[in-house]
């Protein structure tokens, strides 16, 4: 396949001030990523533009600014090319359930002009470990088969980036796991994997890098590692009963309430527990618990997205197709 | 395999293995060739079902093409749309293929309707009636599948498309030449029975059994599916995901 001059290899996908408006609300804000042979998590909160970038990227969605790239070919100029190249699992689970599994699969082999879809489908199936199941309807399938099969029907004709979105929401945790287990030895065999998710505790163990984003603007790009490097401290969470006050301690920094909890962030956290004990006590407030742990990518997440919750009027269509029309 | 065709064979088989949605659209206008062909009181006839049989399967077509536009705002809804959209081939074979597979719905449903009228006692066709009955079909078909496709875009609501669809029904139908001749009608309805495009499919059908060949209602049904598939076209390119 001819490769444009200024395509560059390592990155399957390159944005370039990437934008999306609807009216006065801007749903992505000049987004700029380069992603190579990885899993690539994009992390925020409901609405924050997760959906839409990939909508754009998948070439369903015109970007008001701004380009992108998708191994090498322009999403704009030869959005087929495009999608010749890639997979797009959206997060609905729309499999036909009046269909066996491989009927399914064999229906988006044909659509790929897969050369020989009869056996490609055998081979997918089995690799997602369909193959026993693969004559029966879909109807009886599980939740973590389904998705499965939404996968062998993506990977039916080699894509080399796939774009999943929310792919383990609704999922049992041995189901997740499962689908996580199969992401990963896709990205093993070279495959560019795109993912979003707020599932963070996923997105930690299994992205290699990851994106925050807020309100259609990126806010951090790096490996799980490198972020909850941002938070350098250790986090305090305090159970408190009575009024809440602050404490002044020198290397302690009060972060947020949470539910009953006052959090707090501590350079040396071992040190600063007796310390935060001993000055809520004089304050008054009465201490029934403490922990202290290292920053999980929820704290880094919250630290710079803040807990804002989703303020938009909760919507039966869109929970149930959040991949149309969100922000 | 074409496109167009992987997604016909995919909402044929759906409807094959569905039951209920087909036998629900064969009832319907078989209780009609059966309570409305045979037992209403007739006068300028003596053999009504032979009149009736061209409207009742024009009805059939009109009744499986609307029930056939809310294939596609199932698909929006549960979200295969996005899925197909992402797809390589050229995104008009969704469209196509919906538009081939209500045709195709309409015209076996009426076949069915077409020999259950002559156990009943219609006349038989002869061959070349035959052929003449399913081209009018065929056209008036993917006209209404077009037309039904276009509004399901449109609305893109089940319960409103629900709604758009009974009320698009009855007044077509009995504001057509289905029941009677325009002869028989109330004046005020003679000129509306005649720009009704269901009146030149159904004219057209009784034309052929004269054993002439109905032109003008040809031309008419084949520019006006032209337009409609062009008006669905239109509409399908402007979607939102």
């Amino acid at each position: 396949m001819e490769k444009e001059a200024t395509y560059d290899a390592r990155y399957s996908i390159v944005t370039y001030d990437l934008t999306k408006k609807y009216g006065d609300l801007c749903a992505v804000n000049q987004v700029n990523l380069s992603v190579g042979t990885e899993i690539f998590g994009i992390l925020g909160p409901n609405g924050s533009g997760k959906t839409t970038t990939v909508l754009m990227l998948t070439t369903l969605l015109e970007p008001t600014e701004g380009t992108a790239e998708v191994c090498g070919y322009n999403i704009h100029t030869e959005p087929r090319k495009v999608r010749e190249s890639i997979s797009y699992v959206p997060q609905d689970m729309a499999v036909d359930v009046r269909l066996t599994g491989r009927e399914n699969v064999h229906m988006f082999a044909e659509l790929y002009g897969v050369q020989n879809p009869a056996e490609r489908s055998d081979e997918v199936l089995r690799i997602l470990e369909l193959s026993d199941r693969a004559d029966e309807y879909a109807k009886v399938y599980s939740g973590g088969m389904r998705r499965r099969l939404e996968l062998a029907q993506a990977l039916v004709h080699n894509p080399k980036v796939l774009f999943l979105d929310e792919p383990t929401v609704g999922l049992d945790v041995a189901a997740r796991k499962k689908i996580w287990e199969h992401i990963k030895k896709l990205r093993n065999a070279g495959m560019t994997i795109f993912v979003t998710t707020h599932y963070m505790d996923e997105a930690d163990k299994y992205c290699d890098r990851v994106a925050i984003i807020d309100h259609g603007t990126i806010k951090a790009i790096d490996t799980p590692e490198n972020l909850k490097k941002i938070i350098s401290q250790d986090v305090i969470s305090v159970s408190v009963t009575g009024p809440c006050t602050g404490v002044d301690l020198p290397g302690v920094r009060f972060a947020f309430f949470e539910d009953e909890s006052i959090v707090f962030y501590a350079d040396s956290g071992d040190e600063a527990l007796p310390q935060i004990k001993d000055a809520l006590s004089a304050n008054g407030v009465t201490v029934t618990a403490m922990s202290l742990r290292k920053p999980s990518l929820d704290d880094v997440f919250l630290h710079l997205v803040g807990t804002e919750e989703d303020k938009g009027p909760f919507n039966l269509s869109t929970f149930r197709n959040m991949t149309r029309r969100r922000g | 395999m074409n496109p167009i065709l992987v997604y016909c064979r995919r909402d044929l088989i759906r409807w094959f293995r569905g039951k209920w949605g087909f036998i629900s659209a064969m009832v319907m206008p078989a209780a009609w060739l059966l309570f409305v062909g045979l037992a209403l009181p007739i006068s300028f006839t003596d053999n009504y079902i032979d009149f009736v049989t061209p409207g009742i399967l024009v009805m059939t077509i009109l009744s499986a093409s609307l029930a056939g536009g809310g294939l596609l705002i199932l698909d929006r809804m549960l979200g295969f749309f996005n899925k197909f959209l992402a797809l390589p081939p050229p995104r008009e074979s969704i469209l196509f293929g919906k538009i081939l597979v209500i045709s195709i719905r309409g015209i076996i449903q009426s076949t069915i309707i077409l020999c259950f009228a002559f156990l009943l006692g219609a006349k038989l066709y002869t061959p070349s009636q035959l052929a003449g009955t399913y081209l009018i079909l065929f056209i008036f078909g993917a006209l209404l599948a077009s037309a039904a496709a276009s509004i399901a875009i449109y609305l893109d609501d089940h319960d409103q498309y629900a709604a758009a669809n009974a009320m698009i029904t009855m007044p077509l139908f009995f504001s057509s030449s289905a029941m009677m001749p325009y002869e028989q009608m109330p004046s005020w309805l003679i000129p509306v029975a005649h720009i009704n495009p269901l009146s030149f499919a159904i004219d057209g059908i009784r034309i052929f059994q004269t054993g002439e060949i109905p032109l003008t209602q040809i031309g008419f049904l084949s520019i006006l599916c032209v337009f409609i598939i062009g008006v669905a076209v239109h509409v399908f390119r402007k979607v939102q995901v």
